[in-house]
């Protein structure tokens, strides 16, 4: 059974002059799934996810949300009734007590839940009748977060979500990422913090440059990403191992290291051909899958 | 509760203004109690005049102060990113922002008149009640344009200071360009009563200016149809 995306576009683009921001994107994620964005500054991430939201128009293309038109303001208005979002720079509204903020944002939402909200500002020790303005970053990342969690969204879209917190705060945040996602909540997040999403996510995204290089399960990443060290007494030219999978090669003296996006089978019987005397095969860590995705890019 | 956060956000604001204005109301009572002799009617009938020409000069700083903010401010505060993701459309939240401003602008119109008329009749200097409605329905009918033009900037016009700083330039700029040459149609005199009033008792009268109400109505209706789209427009 094929189950429909909550978040779907095609070909979106967003230019802004003659930069473009985002380029022919087809994204598409997965229901009651932890998907996680990643990309570089800059990337495109931030104005991607601004795009589903409606906060920017897209040059061309177009996109849904839980089967909504991103582009049509009506539809993109009730969208937002079912999507629970935490923007990058966790906007709040300085002038107001964190009270006020709750009971402010909360009016607006029939899924609003008061005991989650009430036992999140206790575990967050958040003052409420403190001013927005005067609260920490950490602390105004809690709220952010808080005013997120305490629903019962279709879709939870995080930019950055964890930047600001301490260590507890983000082991916090991941526990409950992963209890709202085994609640049937689908999470699409952006994250520079490769470690957190390792742990969390079941998908994921990779852009650079305004293009989506990677989008896949995290499992399908772990199987096909492979390092393979190799030593040969007579180095063999690079390009005997320029094939379909290979990524990178590196080579010094005697030695050389190919990085495989698929296909290490092949790149392994290739240096048993050429006479490896060491040929050592590694699964590879999302860290080094992005840094190599985004490198090659 | 989207007037909550308006109400929130501008109370400062029109309280700060609120407190201005009544204070210089109290201040003209004050003045005013020197004017007691027999010819004094005159003389305090022009005070009320002048005194008008203040209040509209702090009531226009006010309500352009009252037409700063929302979504373009929040933009450069970054919270506009919080209020626009909320379930509720662009001309909603503009509308609620001039909803609240235009009510928090006609009770700093009728605040300080009210002050004088009631303090002016307890000191036994009463004025004539038509007077004083004369006065408010100029300043509030004429002024909307005023705090349309404060909207409108506030909709194109991103920075915290910038903004402000236009709408006020554009306010003396407009008034000095039609008093020179497009007299007849210059908003300050007909908020200010110049065009109502009698050199010689320095009362409005005559029949109070319709049709100039209705045509400032009319601009900042405009003005705030031009907001909407241009809100409805932006990115963010």
């Amino acid at each position: 059974m094929t189950s429909t995306p909550v978040i779907q576009t095609r070909d979106l683009t967003k230019s802004y002059g003659s930069a473009a921001a985002v380029r022919g994107l087809n994204l598409s994620v997965e229901p009651n799934c932890i998907t996680a964005f990643l990309g570089q500054n800059g990337a495109g991430k931030s104005t991607t996810i601004k795009m589903l939201l409606g906060l920017v128009r897209p040059s061309s293309g177009e996109g849904t949300v839980l089967g909504m038109r991103i582009t049509d303001a009506e539809e993109n208005r009730e969208m937002r009734r079912k999507v629970a979002y935490v923007a990058e720079n966790k906007p709040l509204y300085g002038y107001m007590t964190v009270e006020q903020t709750i009971r402010f944002v909360s009016s607006f939402y029939t899924d609003w839940r008061a005991d989650i909200a009430s036992k999140l500002l206790n575990e967050y020790k958040l003052p409420p009748q403190r001013k927005v303005k005067s609260l920490s970053k950490g602390m105004r990342t809690k709220l952010a977060l808080l005013l997120a969690l305490a629903r019962r969204p279709e879709l939870l879209i995080l930019d950055e979500p964890s930047e600001g917190l301490d260590p507890v705060g983000i082991e916090h945040l991941l526990q409950m990422l992963v209890a709202l996602a085994a609640d049937g909540v689908t999470i699409f997040f952006s994250s520079h913090q490769i470690a957190e999403v390792e742990r969390v996510a079941d998908h994921i995204c990779i852009l650079d440059n305004g293009r989506l290089l990677v989008n896949a399960s995290l499992d399908e990443l772990r199987q096909s990403y492979r390092r393979i060290d190799l030593v040969f007494p007579v180095p063999p030219p690079e390009r005997e191992f320029q094939i379909v999978g290979v990524e990178r090669i590196e080579s010094k003296g005697h030695e050389m290291r190919v990085f495989a996006s698929k296909n290490a089978e092949a790149v392994v019987e290739r240096a048993h051909n050429l006479n490896a005397v060491s040929v050592e095969v590694a699964p590879v860590a999302l860290r080094e899958i992005f840094l190599e995705t985004v490198k090659e890019n | 509760m989207l007037w909550y956060k308006v109400w929130l956000e501008t109370r400062s604001r029109f309280l700060t203004s609120l407190a201005t204005l009544t204070i210089f109301s109290a201040v003209f009572v004050h003045h005013a109690e020197g004017l007691q002799r027999p010819e004094w009617t005159a003389a305090y009938n022009r005070l009320l005049y002048i005194t008008q020409q203040y209040i509209v000069v702090m009531w226009i700083l006010a309500v352009i102060l009252l037409g700063m903010g929302g979504i373009v401010r929040e933009k450069a505060t970054g919270a506009s990113s919080l209020t626009l993701s909320l379930p509720v459309s662009r001309a909603l939240l503009l509308g609620v922002h001039v909803g609240v401003g235009a009510l928090e602008a006609i009770i700093l119109a009728v605040v300080p008149w009210t002050g004088i008329f009631l303090v002016s009749s307890h000191a036994g200097m009463p004025i004539l009640i038509s007077q004083v409605e004369f006065y408010v329905l100029l300043l509030v009918a004429g002024g909307l344009v005023y705090f349309a033009m404060a909207i409108l900037v506030s909709c194109l016009v991103e920075g915290e200071y910038t903004a402000p700083a236009v709408a006020f330039g554009l306010v003396f700029l407009t008034t000095i360009v039609f008093d020179a040459w497009l007299r007849p149609l210059n908003l300050w005199r007909l908020v200010t009563g110049d065009f109502c009033l009698d050199r010689h008792t320095y009362l409005l009268s005559g029949r109070f200016p319709w049709l100039g109400a209705l045509a400032c109505c009319s601009v900042a209706g405009v003005m705030l149809l031009v907001s909407v789209r241009v809100m409805k427009r932006r990115e963010f």
